[in-house]
């Protein structure tokens, strides 16, 4: 019987990237094809300490995709003029508007699609599933219809009914937020709503995920149907303490709404002709930090943090 | 009740009657009057109501908040779904459901998108919408902005991002729009029904403290006011203590 040489065992090679390299993967990327896609839902699970980095990479020109809901890191992607069209069918603070995507938009800096939940979902679904295109058969008189250019009129090939077709839609790369992985890069959303990542993850080029925190191969493998995204699925993971701030991580941490709304008020002061405090607000945030904890000393340290922990483990 | 109906309850309570038990139904986007009114008919009348179609069911929240598709208000809820079953649900449709906008016309459709200009060169623009397919698919949809003055009831929306009744029966078939669409539009002053023969918005009933006149001029357009305007059921002593006990638990509706 032969031996079994120590060099016959190749090792199994990690996912785990840091911050500053997962930006740079991603910026080379997107400089091929500019659409980038982000996970999450409104303020909950964005990957936003990702968005920070790829913006202090110098990312322009991107086209945005998301989960159907987009708000506080869209509006700083383009308070940072780092993009050029968007794909989105709401973007909102939910309780106030966007203030730069307002701006950028009624200034014509920025192109905004109109479009609606299932063109994004059915162009994705296409994407994952690898078919030419989804059919949807639940859109009618709205003039989203008339404006949006992802969807096609087509006869249906068994009622011969006019219904409509979203070709895929293929990011570059997507961003997602999860709360734990392994160092292989199988995720786990632990949050109640997994929102779009599945799907995001099934149908982009490129994932580039962000954890809480990455958990020993044993937490994965004692519990498999807990895994919400394959690590087939995923390129490189980086594990960011507080990554999504200031969106939330449960049941990790709460969103920062008082964060986020002193932010839109300095996106309507920028609006209406005073860009000082939002220029202030990117340098401080975005591009002075040199690491995350850089980022968590400068929007007010672990202790102010920590509130946000409790409210999660309180609600 | 020692503390007076706010506006917020007074719509919360005309919604809560309308629904049905063992209905589906969701809240959409701006959430906080229709959840409590989902959650007020549950105790009431309607204890097999499910909530679904907007990737949870049943949540039980333990307050309100101003938006439902937040963990600390779905974090206790019965099952989870994701966008994929989003996309069956809004093909499917729900029994009811609730959307307000930017602008509401007077055949009750909803413009999310611009207010002057144009799509690519707004005056103003809005967050758009992510589900339009509700309003249609759906049995039938309330409106329930919380602020109604001249400037948000419009003659006519800049932009159509929720079909209401468009322009009335004919445009509605045309479209392929079989469902009923919106049923009753309920503000902080009145609630507003639809002419059955050509699907524009009247005046139905003006809360306590309203007049018809008064909620005239604070409507873009003609409300076909004839006669007397009668006021609106208030909440009864039950739905009033249901509400603030178990349901506004912080008192939302009263800010």
């Amino acid at each position: 019987m032969m031996t079994i040489d120590h060099k016959m065992n190749p090792t199994r090679q990690s996912k785990v990237m840091g911050l500053d390299d997962a930006a740079i993967l991603a910026r080379d990327a997107l400089r091929e094809r500019p659409d980038l896609c982000l996970g999450g839902l409104f303020k909950q699970g964005r990957p936003v300490a990702l968005v920070r980095a790829l913006l202090a990479a110098g990312a322009q020109g991107l086209h945005l995709y998301s989960s159907p809901g987009a708000g506080y890191d869209v509006d700083l992607m383009i308070a940072a003029g780092a993009v050029e069209e968007m794909f989105l069918p709401g973007v909102t603070l939910e309780n106030r508007l966007c203030p730069n995507f307002r701006s950028a938009v009624e200034g014509g800096q920025v192109t905004a699609h109109a479009l609606d939940a299932l063109t994004v979902v059915g162009g994705l679904m296409a994407s994952a599933n690898g078919v030419p295109f989804q059919p949807i058969d639940a859109l009618r008189g709205s003039d989203v219809l008339k404006h949006n250019p992802l969807i096609r009129e087509i006869d249906c090939p068994f009622t011969g009914r006019r219904i409509h077709a979203v070709g895929p839609i293929r990011p570059r790369v997507t961003f997602l937020h999860a709360q734990e992985a392994d160092r292989w890069g199988n995720l786990r959303h632990l949050s109640t709503m997994v929102y779009a990542d599945q799907l995001m993850a099934r149908a982009s080029d490129m994932v580039i995920a962000s954890v809480d925190r990455i958990v020993p191969d044993e937490v994965i493998l004692d519990d498999p149907t807990r895994v919400t995204v394959p690590s087939h699925y995923v390129k490189a993971v980086v594990e960011v303490p507080f990554g999504a701030h200031p969106t939330a991580s449960y049941p990790n941490y709460a969103m920062d709404e008082e964060h986020i709304d002193a932010y839109a008020d300095l996106g309507d002061a920028a609006r209406v002709g005073d860009r000082a405090g939002l220029e202030a607000y990117i340098a401080r945030h975005v591009t002075e930090p040199k690491s995350q904890d850089d980022y968590i000393k400068a929007v007010g340290g672990p202790e102010y943090l920590a509130r946000l922990e409790a409210e999660a483990r309180d609600r | 009740m020692s503390v007076a109906v706010s506006p917020l309850e007074q719509m919360v309570v005309v919604l809560a009657r309308d629904l049905a038990d063992a209905e589906l139904g969701a809240a959409g986007a701006a959430a906080l009057v229709p959840m409590a009114a989902i959650a007020l008919a549950r105790e009431m009348h309607a204890p097999n109501l499910t909530v679904g179609g907007e990737m949870f069911f049943n949540p039980q929240p333990g307050r309100l908040y101003p938006s439902m598709l937040d963990d600390r208000a779905l974090g206790h809820c019965e099952a989870a779904e994701t966008f994929i079953e989003l996309f069956g649900h809004s093909h499917h449709g729900l029994d009811f459901f609730f959307h307000s906008g930017l602008q509401h016309d007077a055949y009750g459709n909803i413009n999310l998108h611009h207010v002057g200009g144009t799509l690519h060169a707004p005056k103003m623009r809005g967050p758009g919408a992510a589900n339009l397919s509700y309003s249609h698919t759906s049995t039938r949809f309330y409106i329930c902005p919380t602020v109604h003055n001249a400037r948000n009831f419009v003659e006519k929306v800049d932009f159509l991002t929720i079909p209401g009744h468009l322009s009335g029966p004919e445009s509605k078939r045309e479209a392929g729009l079989t469902n009923e669409g919106p049923r009753f539009v309920v503000t902080p002053r009145a609630v507003m029904d639809f002419d059955e023969k050509t699907l524009r918005m009247r005046l139905k009933s003006v809360h306590a403290g309203n007049t018809p006149e008064e909620v005239q001029r604070q409507t873009g357009f003609d409300l076909a006011i004839t006669g007397e305007v009668p006021q609106t059921p208030p909440p009864t002593d039950e739905e009033l203590a249901v509400l603030r006990q178990r349901i506004d638990t912080t008192g939302a509706l009263r800010v």
